[in-house]
């Protein structure tokens, strides 16, 4: 039996007192994935909004020994102390990375390109709230088509991100890595299933979790979770899991709910035309399609090589 | 064992006998023989760490700060470029108060692009918080790595260090070297066992903390007094490693021919080793010079430079970079050392930039130069450009 | 010269007060700077923002530390932050809360003026904003600057960030609030404020190299852990009610929580039944725990 919600104790390696926003979903991701690690972990985190409201000199939130040192250097960092507590006689601990999804997508790629392909022994999370939220809601590569941000303005010309979402966890599967997942902070059960996997497994292994974000995508602090569920039915995001390559969707909403279902509850997407969310329609359409595929045949792969 | 290698193997050899645990680092000419003889210890099983292959400087200075930051005891090397692209994190790494050493083959830092010596590549570092050691011969870069690690390990010092060789005149120059062996290294260099940074569950802490002002200010004094205590570190472990194998080097400065001299230049790097050859020269020909070798640019040995000035008549300090607008790096901070401690002639000569070949010639030229300052009591001319088609020198 | 500082939260503008404050008084033939504390706190905690005005250019780039006039946007600051702290004798200090002035002991020889400006604010613009509203206020209450000019003031910088139309109204809630504003003297304090202490180590007593490591201070705890010393209920403007009666112990609310202040108790003196308690000096209001619990046994309540 996997883990559910019931087994996870009930200290927080992340403390109350923190200082996110009301409602952030990243809160919410990474204190509930610290129940699952447990206290034989050491983190990094790079500069974004977990760094700073994790802790604020001399206040920590992290129980278990945590470490930052910059913002595109996730992987390498990790790969730095894991090789280290290999040579102290450390083995069993995990190293964690919590980066956002700037820290990812954007500056840390190269990091996290190198560092997967050596198959480092540690997991990575991408926690994805759509933007750099610590700099004041930026556009990234992850901010979806259409989405204000303050780089991407609803101006009286162009009207938010005229760009489609860059596909992170398909970029690391591509990698050849034991263990690449999708999660969500609106699925606990389907995410903790997760971490636990990856914590019993050794490489390299990525996890992106949406991560809804009330202050940079303009929503009520209320429905973080609800927004999350809307994600994963409509279509935006797609919950999957790789093991060895190997891709299965793990959750596949019965019948996709439209678009715009999704984002009537965001501020973030107010301003868009009707042209616009038809745009949008047709990419998660077609995102649907290649997911649904690529699905098939990654495990069609497997079959006949194995 | 004495044997005949290269700059690099000498440093990679001292890497190998300091017992490092962690190494990460990404080639790049003319440091490449560095990494690719690691690569060799590690893969015939006669250097037991953990080498991770980074993908750039960036991640290779990453790892390394990561890596002490764990708990320890890490080593990197660079040049040039890559010293460049590690930048933001040097600083890191002595903010952490991380004891890493790191061999840096100064080269040319482009435009132009160039592979061979200048020291442009470390000069900007000089307010990174790093030790800056610099040698003239191979012998001197093993000793000073496997030195470099109780130095920066020392609990009144806990910084990091950079042990500076000039591109190609030691890296790829082959002469004999006396390479340590185990025991030796171990009797010298105990293992790394950090007090004030590590990362581990059972005794969890933060190490990188979002900082308010309110702590900033007080952290940049204790490294400021770090850095000024690491004199005297550096000088107890030149002797116990002059006693132990032999080897003096004479702690932040060496003097040579000092005693009556009537002028001084000042040297870094290889220079120095060339610059002996023609003091030995000038003395036979009865002129009254001598050299200081500048072994540290951080911390700036001043009472020594200051020392020195009070017993000549003029001084002139060499430089391989140049700050655009004022002068060489070298003699800008032998300045400031001075001002107020001494109304003689101080003169900068810039030679050998780009990797230019600096002659026997050259250096008696600054030295001729420095005795008819003396003689004036004038500088004849401040910043001197040895060499350089269409000025005058 | 005179000096202002606002108290706010993070999210509801106090910036754009000071800097809005700043330009009604330059309209005026004045110099005036407007600046944040510089902090990096998050959407819902305190925050602080200055203005300074002058008839000649200012030089002092200091923070404000004895203002003549205080503007709080949020009443349930006034718990949290010594709002008084360094007030000039004779200062006036604004408030926005539904109370009136003499109902408020804020300390002697001070002004206190209240406006309910959220009121306002939801009259006129339909949304709690009250970073304009307040601005009215402060005109009546101080003198310092003319109405005239805090309308100036908004146009300009409101009118720049989110359009004229809705600068307009942001006017019309300034006026309206400078209509409603009430003085009185202020009464004296029934307890000082209690300041929490800070961890202030000289340069022999600090870690060196900024390591955050466990240690007992004057000021508690800090190190690993030690966030629970912040006590983040003081953000909170909504609050939880909960009615164990109806929970079934699924633990969907105490999972959700951002904050963790949620924890699974014994209830009814039933070793069979579980129900919840929430731990109010951390719960920041969200209302998640209420919007996900599948049998609404919490509710978000003012
Ligand atoms: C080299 C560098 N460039 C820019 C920054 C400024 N910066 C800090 S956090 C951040 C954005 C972080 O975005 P993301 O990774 O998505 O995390 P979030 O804050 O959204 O959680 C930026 C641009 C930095 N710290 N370092
Ligand atoms: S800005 Fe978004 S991600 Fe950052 S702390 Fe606030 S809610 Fe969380
Ligand atoms: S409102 Fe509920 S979910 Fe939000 S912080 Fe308070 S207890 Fe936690
Ligand atoms: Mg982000």
């Amino acid at each position: 039996m996997s883990i559910g919600i019931k087994d996870l104790p009930e200290e927080n390696l992340f403390t109350a007192g923190h200082t996110a926003c009301a409602g952030c979903g990243a809160a919410i991701v990474v204190r509930n994935i610290m129940k699952v690690l447990g206290e034989n972990t050491v983190i990094y985190t790079p500069a974004n909004c977990l760094l700073v409201f994790g802790a604020t000199y001399p206040h920590i939130a992290w129980k278990v020994p945590y470490h930052h040192v910059a913002f595109e250097n996730t992987a390498a960092c990790a790969t730095g102390m894991k090789r280290a507590l290999n040579t102290l006689g450390k083995e069993d601990t995990t190293v964690v990375g919590f980066a956002g999804d700037g820290g990812t997508a954007d500056i840390g790629m190269q990091a996290l390109s190198a560092a997967a392909e050596r198959n480092e022994d540690i997991i990575y999370v991408m926690y994805d709230n759509e933007a750099y939220m610590n700099t004041g809601i930026q556009r990234s590569g992850s901010t979806p088509y259409g989405a204000w941000t303050t780089t991407t303005p609803a101006g009286k010309v162009i009207k938010g991100k005229e760009l489609f979402k860059k596909d992170v966890a398909q970029i690391i599967l591509a990698h050849n890595v034991p263990y690449v997942a999708t999660a969500s902070v609106g699925y606990p059960q389907d995410m903790l299933k997760k971490v636990e996997k990856a914590k019993n497994m050794k490489g390299f292994r990525f996890l992106q979790i949406y991560s809804s974000c009330p202050t940079g995508w303009r929503h009520p602090t209320d429905i973080t979770v609800e927004i999350a569920n809307k994600a994963v039915e409509s279509g935006m995001w797609t919950l999957f899991e790789a093991v060895d390559g190997r891709m299965e969707i793990t959750h596949r909403p019965k019948e996709r709910i439209p678009v715009q279902d999704y984002l009537k509850l965001q501020g973030r997407f107010r301003h868009m035309s009707e042209e616009q969310i038809r745009i949008l329609q047709n990419w998660v359409d077609k995102k649907w399609d290649r997911d649904s595929r690529l699905e098939k045949a990654l495990k069609m792969l497997d079959e006949s090589t194995d | 064992m004495k044997r005949v290698v290269t700059g690099n193997y000498a440093a990679a050899f001292a890497a190998m006998r300091a017992r490092v645990n962690v190494v990460a680092a990404f080639p790049i000419t003319p440091q490449t023989f560095i990494v690719e003889h690691i690569s060799e210890f590690v893969n015939d099983g006669i250097m037991d760490c953990e080498f991770i292959r980074v993908e750039s400087e960036h991640s290779a200075m990453s790892a390394t700060v990561s890596a002490s930051a764990t708990g320890a005891r890490a080593f990197t090397a660079t040049a040039s470029q890559g010293l460049a692209l590690m930048h933001e994190i040097l600083f890191t790494a002595s903010g952490m108060r991380l004891p890493i050493v790191m061999p840096v083959v100064n080269r040319t830092l482009a435009a132009p692009i160039g592979i061979w010596a200048e020291m442009n590549d470390v000069m900007p570092e000089r307010d990174a918080g790093w030790i800056l050691a610099f040698v003239e011969d191979n012998q001197e870069v093993h000793d000073m790595v496997l030195q470099a690690y109780r130095i920066a390990e020392d609990n009144r010092v806990l910084l990091p260090m950079m042990v500076n060789l000039d591109a190609f005149i030691l890296s790829h120059t082959v002469e004999p070297v006396d390479l340590m062996e185990p025991e030796d290294a171990d009797r010298f260099l105990p293992s790394y066992k950090p007090e004030h940074a590590y990362l581990d569950p059972e005794r969890p802490m933060g190490v990188g903390i979002f900082t308010p002002p309110e702590y900033i200010q007080e952290e940049r004094y204790q490294t400021h007094a770090a850095m000024e205590g690491s004199k005297q570190v550096i000088k107890e472990v030149n002797d116990e490693f002059a006693k132990m194998f032999g080897r003096d080097y004479g702690g932040l400065v060496e003097e040579y021919r000092m005693d009556d001299a009537e002028v001084a230049l000042l040297t870094l790097g290889t220079v120095t080793s060339t610059a002996r050859e023609v003091v030995d020269n000038l003395r036979a020909e009865g002129k009254k010079v001598g050299l200081v070798k500048v072994r540290f640019l951080r911390p700036y040995p001043t009472d020594e430079i200051r020392s020195v000035a009070s017993r000549v008549k003029a001084i002139g300090i060499y430089d391989r970079a140049i700050s655009y607008g004022v002068g060489g790096p070298a003699y800008i901070e032998a300045r400031s050392a001075l001002y107020g401690h001494t109304d003689i002639p101080i003169s900068n000569y810039l030679a050998g930039i780009g990797g230019r070949d600096v002659m026997l010639s050259d250096i008696e030229f600054m030295f001729n130069d420095l005795l008819k300052n003396a003689e004036s009591g004038k500088v004849r001319k401040e910043l001197v450009w040895i060499n350089t088609r269409g000025v005058e020198q | 010269m005179f000096e202002v500082r606002f108290h706010g939260r993070g999210g509801q503008g106090a910036v754009m007060a000071a800097q809005a404050l700043a330009s009604a008084a330059f309209s005026e033939g004045n110099y005036a700077v407007a600046f944040p504390y510089f902090g990096a706190e998050r959407r819902g905690a305190p925050v602080l923002a200055f203005t300074r005005v002058d008839s000649k250019k200012i030089y002092r780039k200091t923070q404000v530390y004895e203002p003549d006039f205080v503007v709080v946007l949020d009443d349930s600051l006034l718990e949290m932050v010594d709002v008084t702290e360094g007030l000039k004798d004779g200062g006036v200090v604004v408030v926005n809360t539904r109370k009136k002035p003499e109902e408020l002991a804020l300390g002697e020889n001070i002004k206190v003026a209240t406006v309910d400006a959220t009121g306002v604010a939801l009259e006129v613009l339909g949304q709690p904003i009250t970073n304009s509203s307040i601005l009215g206020a402060f005109a009546k209450a101080t003198g310092a600057v003319s109405m005239d000019a805090i309308e100036k003031g908004i146009m300009d910088i409101f009118g720049n960030k989110i359009g004229m139309k809705i600068a307009e109204k942001n006017c019309r809630a300034a006026k309206a609030a400078y209509d409603r504003t009430i003085s009185a003297d202020g009464r004296p304090r029934e307890k000082e404020f209690e300041k929490k202490p800070k961890w202030l180590p000289d340069v022999k007593e600090l870690p060196i190299g900024g390591a955050g490591v466990k240690m007992e201070t004057n000021a508690g705890m800090i190190g690993p852990g030690s966030f629970l010393e912040n006590k983040t209920g003081g953000w909170r403007t909504f609050m939880p009610i909960v009615e164990n009666d109806k929970c079934v112990a699924c633990q969907l609310c105490w999972y959700f929580c951002p904050e963790g202040c949620i924890t699974m108790v014994p209830y009814d003196n039933n070793r069979f039944k579980k129900g919840i308690a929430i731990d109010l000096d951390y719960c920041k209001g969200c209302g998640i725990c209420a919007h996900e619990c599948p049998t609404h046994a919490i509710e978000m309540k003012r």
